[in-house]
């Protein structure tokens, strides 16, 4: 725990969690971690229960399950029992519910305890819920979405009509923040057109609800997979009211939709390996212990909290594993990382390099003013409010 | 004739539809299998930095990332030319982490995914009029494996013991692995030539402490006897005969003493009814009812198997290097050069040796352009853009998914624990096999291949323990230097088991040292494939051929609406739909240029 982390653990200690205002809770949960944070207050999140169920409807589209995967990971309590203390119901998930789409010719057969179709239509014919997307949704070809068929229907018409009567949304993983892997520069890219919930890459236009004329707010929970303390206490956040939607948005989320809470510093500035970079002592052979910018790391180029936060219940992390970042919470992952194991690269507006910056030049520079402006402006409220978010602020 | 699809097929990784005709019996005359999603990031690595692949191709499946990443690393050892001299340590940390995936893996799917079914109203019903027993048995199935959000008739039902305990073991697994790996899903230290991290003794400590956590979980829940006493008598027993008799005995021992009694219907944990023990007893007409005298059991050794043993073929290529060879290892994996060997069993159980040029893959029924049967080395990817033509519902002689159907010899492969378990000739697994085939009943079976997973994670458990004990070396070497001009003109094989069953990539380079082509054959490409250009169906088409649509052989009649055996078999398989269609194709024919969009 750095010495940020312990002030504030003291301070809060002392304070109601219920009431505790939208920026200390935001900069407890997101500098305490998921499971710190709920251990520490269970208690309060036991009389959260007063709270009127809050239904989670989770759509997968083009993915692989890894953030699905990285959610259970989410630890003490783990992710049921914090469901639970935050009277949250997964009304419906792919994964983990009992039902399957069942159709006696054509028509969808028993009820919504054993199909999953009757049940998700149920649902967003109830409303009122929050719809959590995993996975990209393809327009193509020709913006048909046929790419990806389920249930008889294209995953972009569902998709559709649960964003249409959602409360909110958060896009859970790269793919479904920017499209992520299923956008990534290739012969067939325009074929299948890949989308973002909001973004596709940095495009704040390009995502498929604006393809689809639908305006919801959006809260983008990127990496590749999305860590389970930012899925977690995002959506405690959201639950609890502690990020009211959407007018808390615009000074909550950075320009890429991301809470800043948590994308808010950079992997390299917290390094485990930021001595050596300091010193300039360069691993160039991979299996070492030393700085992996030699090695093509892009933690400069990441925003994401990992080094404080660690990964599965803070074992660790690419980059103490001997890995260099490739920075996959960035909207233009995976193309701006690659060729991960090379220097260059790492810019965040899909593909442009930065110009490959010399060795250890400038080693204490931040965001803002190392060339590649267009992510990182300002951190003031206010000042790095893109069109995006005045769409979403109505 | 009536059409029951399953659509989609939930409780796996990815989106995978199972459309059957039904007769007035409530039996499958035809199934066809549709992968749905085309995620289409074809030849991203095309003029690409090979090395990036061990990362990039582990994003196709967030539940089998190591299994990618490594199938990957092997090919780019070979690749760079250092598959020969990838030190040993390096190897045994490959090992360690890969098994911790698929322990992971298994434990998930049987729990999470899989179990869920056992809780399906449609036992409650068929159990119901066996009285107190029957209550007894249902109690247990509802008890034990009910997922989340669950309700039966509009009355909440709790999630069972064995899944909810199940989820705190998957997460300390993919610690396990974080400690070795960095993070999970998607860890990062495979790399041509070694890791990129090299364990040390903390490390070692902690994930013998790991495995002891997780082994406390296997002791409450899954398995009563002692582990070691059941590994020393099935896994490591004389003869199949020897194995299948000690869990025969085993189970009479149970079966007797909650069949008399004070302990009368008690099948309770407790009484020393683990999920294996339960499973292994319930889950069988043959071993269940003929064998032990149960008065019912859940009948799955009657659906799942395959009405044609000459149709079907049980493939490995063989996992886990052997850290008793030293430094290197033979990329072509021949025949008991891995823990797990490679090979071909044959659908009458014979064993022949593998061989990876016998691999083809027929688009006939696929949404691509072509008609090919080409080896993975040289397949090719044009997806059909006509939105008009990517259509489910048109029959089995039209292209009817996006997952190729890949042979071997021209022959349908079951691929996974079970067909890995018959390469390597593991006694309970061959032993319950034999024992079905002598009976009449298929050797590959819902019963069967779940019982495979379930030995499986014991065996590969047991095995992890002596590589994180004994094998690894904490000063040993973990890497062999490489740099990017040892991948000119190159080509690579990384022949490799995900859980789900083998997994292969190839990979080859230019002049520059950048990606040609990279194309992976994975395993549910081969279980889901569909119909071949001769006709003949895939894997779990022809497991679902021929079946009872419903619970316990439609004991109570047919109903449409509660196809509970297609999803039994459907899910024993454990699809990964997004592993199995093609993502990553990278060919040279292919060229931006030269894609077809009809």
């Amino acid at each position: 725990m750095n010495k940020n982390t312990s002030n504030v653990h003291e301070k809060t200690e002392k304070s109601d969690f219920l009431t505790m205002d939208r920026r200390t809770f935001l900069k407890t949960a997101g500098l305490l971690g998921a499971s710190v944070f709920l251990g520490t207050y269970k208690t309060e999140l036991v009389s959260a229960l007063a709270l009127s169920e809050t239904k989670i409807l989770w759509l997968h589209g083009a993915e692989c399950t890894g953030c699905t995967e990285s959610l259970l990971n989410g630890g003490d309590p783990d992710v049921l029992v914090a469901l639970q203390a935050l009277n949250a119901k997964l009304a419906y998930h792919e994964t983990l519910l009992a039902g399957q789409g069942i159709f006696v010719d054509g028509k969808p057969a028993n009820t919504s305890e054993l199909n999953s179709e009757i049940l998700v239509d149920e649902l967003i014919a109830e409303g009122n819920y929050i719809l959590v997307v995993e996975g990209a949704i393809p327009n193509g070809p020709e913006g048909s979405g046929r790419f990806f068929m389920v249930g008889n229907r294209t995953f972009k018409e569902l998709f559709a009509k649960a964003a249409g009567n959602a409360t909110a949304i958060l896009a859970v993983g790269t793919c479904a923040a920017y499209g992520g892997i299923n956008s990534a520069s290739s012969a067939i890219a325009e074929l299948t057109d890949y989308r973002g919930v909001a973004f596709t890459k940095n495009n704040s236009y390009g995502g498929m609800l604006q393809e689809l004329g639908i305006n919801k707010p959006v809260i983008n929970i990127p990496g590749c997979p999305s860590h389970p303390d930012w899925m977690l206490l995002t959506l405690s956040a959201v639950v609890l009211g502690k990020i009211r939607i959407p007018g808390d948005l615009p000074s909550v989320l950075d320009s890429y939709g991301r809470p800043k809470a948590y994308f808010d510093e950079d992997v390299h500035d917290e390094c485990p390996r930021h001595d050596y970079y300091e010193d300039e002592e360069f691993d160039t052979e991979i299996g070492g212990h030393k700085c992996l910018f030699k090695l093509g790391c892009k933690g400069k180029h990441a925003n994401a909290d990992c080094s404080i936060r660690k990964w599965n219940g803070g074992t660790s992390m690419c980059i103490q594993a001997g890995s260099p970042c490739i920075a996959c919470v960035e909207p233009g992952f995976p193309d701006s990382a690659r060729p991960f194991y090379m220097q260059g690269g790492g810019s965040s507006d899909g593909g442009e390099s930065d110009g490959g910056e010399s060795d250890g030049e400038k080693s204490d520079r931040r965001r803002g003013d190392d060339g590649d402006s267009s992510d990182v402006d300002s951190y003031d409220d206010g000042s790095r409010r893109d069109s995006y978010y005045r769409r979403g602020d109505d | 004739m009536v059409n029951v699809t399953v659509d989609p097929l939930t409780r796996i990784e990815g989106h995978l539809r199972l459309s059957t005709e039904i007769n007035g019996e409530g039996v499958i005359t035809d199934a066809r299998s549709s992968c749905l999603l085309f995620r289409g990031f074809e030849r991203i690595l095309q003029n690409q930095d090979p090395r990036d692949a061990a990362l990039l191709t582990q994003r196709i499946c967030g539940v089998c990332p190591t299994s990618h990443s490594l199938a990957a690393a092997n090919a780019l050892d070979q690749l760079f030319g250092v598959a020969e001299s990838v030190p040993k340590d390096a190897l045994v940390a490959r090992n360690i982490n890969q098994a911790l995936n698929t322990i992971a893996s298994h434990a998930t799917h049987i729990y999470v995914l899989w179990g869920p079914d056992l809780a399906n109203p449609a036992y409650r019903d068929v159990l119901a009029p066996l009285g107190e027993t029957g209550t007894s048995v249902w109690k247990e199935l509802v008890g034990r494996f009910a997922p989340i959000s669950y309700s039966i008739g509009g009355t909440p039902v709790p999630a069972g013991s064995s899944y909810l305990a199940a989820i705190p073991e998957k997460k300390r697994l993919h610690e396990a692995i974080a400690v070795i790996g960095g993070k999970m899903p998607h860890q990062v230290t495979s790399y041509p030539g070694g890791c990129t991290y090299r364990p040390n003794s903390a490390d070692i400590g902690k994930l013998s402490s790991y495995y002891f956590q997780v082994m406390d979980f296997v002791s409450k829940y899954t398995l009563r006897v002692p582990f070691d006493t059941w590994i020393e008598n099935t896994y490591r027993a004389s003869s199949p005969q020897k194995a299948v008799n000690f869990l025969l005995e085993h189970l009479q021992g149970l079966v007797d003493n909650s069949t008399s009694g004070s302990n009368s219907n008690n099948f309770a944990r407790e009484a020393g009814w683990g999920d294996m023990e339960f499973y292994a007893a319930f889950g069988s007409e043959l071993i269940g009812e003929k064998l032990l005298g149960l008065p019912a059991s859940l009948k799955h050794d009657r659906h799942g198997g395959y009405g044609d043993p000459s149709k079907i073929n049980f493939l490995a290529y063989g996992a886990f290097y052997r850290p008793e060879n030293g430094d290197g290892y033979d990329p072509n994996s021949p025949a008991g050069d891995r823990f797990q060997t490679s090979g071909v069993v044959t659908g009458n159980l014979e064993y022949k040796n593998f061989d990876a040029s016998k691999i083809t893959e027929s688009i006939a029924h696929s949404f691509y352009e072509g008609s090919e049967e080409l080896h993975p080395s040289e397949g090719e990817t044009n997806p059909i853009g006509d939105p008009a033509e990517i259509r489910y519902d048109r029959g089995p002689d039209s292209r009817y998914t996006w997952a190729k159907a890949p042979r071997y010899d021209g022959i349908p492969c079951e691929v996974g624990p079970l067909s890995r378990l018959f390469a390597m000739k593991e006694p309970l697994v061959t032993g319950l096999a034999r024992t079905f085939k002598e009976n009449g009943y298929s050797p590959a079976n819902t019963y069967t291949r779940m019982i495979a997973r379930i030995q499986e994670t014991a065996i590969i458990a047991n095995e992890l323990l002596k590589w994180v004990t004994e094998d690894y070396d904490p000063n040993g070497k973990i890497a062999v230097h490489t740099d990017l001009s040892m991948a000119k003109d190159s080509q690579g094989m990384g022949l490799w088991e995900a859980p789900r069953g083998a997994l292969g990539h190839w990979v080859s380079t230019d002049s520059n040292s950048k990606v040609v082509s990279y194309q992976p054959v994975v395993p549910s490409t081969w279980n889901f494939s569909p119909r071949d250009s001769a006709g003949t169906p895939g894997p779990a088409e022809q497991a679902l051929i021929g079946i009872k649509i419903n619970a316990v052989e439609n004991s109570l009649g047919v109903d449409y609406s509660n196809p509970v055996n297609i999803l039994h078999v459907g899910r024993s398989y454990d699809p990964c739909i997004a592993c199995a269609v093609h993502t990553i194709d990278l060919t040279g024919k292919n060229a931006p240029g030269i894609l077809r969009i009809v």
